[in-house]
């Protein structure tokens, strides 16, 4: 997939897909991946494996992430360069809307 | 006092996915196990008389799961019951908190699309046999005897039944979701 159908695909992008590439940046498998999550938002995501594996399946499918490899049938994926511009997209579009927020709000 | 249940057609009983978790869940609190879902745990399902367990119940439906799909819910503390078709059943059991494996909007409307989409399959499979089976009862006619014709158009018939039965399992499955969502 293309960095433009990328963006129409995934911005703006749902808290998951966010937290996923986001501890995709060292490699991680699923359940790995569920453990960060919860401690970067202190127990207030905790991502079901089903939804783990549709996500990873369809970044994966999509070129934002990559497996690196498979252990004992478990796959560590890793973010690609396409899944970096992505998420570095996302990023921006979350700091500006904290930044009208911000000055909206004082 | 029995120790056996005998369930038929669980899985045409209660067609939305969080449904029938929620049937197995019961049926568990109520003291009713089952060990294995098979292929035919669709039409007929064996239950045991056990303990009364709180179990969480998943439902998923994966048509191509890669090889990562059972080791990812196993990591997770879920056991997989087995499947029927495409469907996968998820055991886990609990206290406290109810554990799920969808946990964001997104996923759970994936998860009832997936359903949908297999019931889409049967759906057209079985219009376009009514719709071969028309086309041949009415053009072909001349080359048929009369009772070939009637048996066509029976069956004609009984295929758009099974299809109009799908295509409303298809709508309620859909509007349930939204409901869901809302």
């Amino acid at each position: 997939m293309n960095e433009e159908k990328a963006v129409k695909k995934y911005i703006p992008m749902t808290e998951t897909m966010f937290f996923i590439l986001l501890s995709l940046q060292q490699e991680q498998h699923g359940y790995g991946i569920m453990l960060y999550v919860r401690q970067l938002t202190n127990n207030r995501i905790v991502l079901g494996a089903g939804t783990i594996y549709n996500s990873l399946s369809r970044l994966e499918r999509d070129g934002l992430i990559k497996a690196l490899s498979e252990d004992d049938r478990k796959k560590t994926y890793i973010t690609t360069e396409l899944g970096k511009k992505i998420l570095h997209t996302e990023a921006k579009r979350i700091a500006e809307l904290y930044k009208n927020v911000k000055s909206l709000l004082g | 006092m029995k120790n056996k249940k005998i369930v038929f057609f669980p899985a045409f009983k209660r067609v939305v996915p969080s449904d029938f978790e929620n049937w197995l869940e019961n049926m568990a609190l109520d003291g009713w196990h089952i060990e294995r879902v098979r292929q035919w745990s669709s039409i007929i399902m064996i239950f045991k008389k056990g303990k009364t367990k709180k179990y969480r119940f998943v439902y998923d439906l994966q048509a191509v799961p890669g090889k990562d799909y059972i080791p990812t819910y196993e990591q997770f503390g879920w056991e997989c019951l087995g499947r029927m078709a495409s469907v996968y059943i998820w055991r886990m059991e609990y206290s406290g908190e109810r554990p799920e494996a969808f946990t964001d909007n997104e996923s759970m409307v994936g998860r009832d699309k997936r359903t949908i989409a297999a019931v889409s399959v049967s759906f057209s499979l079985f219009l376009l046999g009514a719709l071969a089976a028309t086309i041949t009862a009415v053009f072909f006619s001349g080359s048929l005897s009369a009772g070939d014709r009637n048996q066509l158009i029976a069956l004609a018939v009984f295929l758009i039944i099974l299809a109009i039965l799908l295509g409303t399992v298809m709508i309620y499955i859909y509007k349930r979701g939204k409901q869901q969502e809302e």
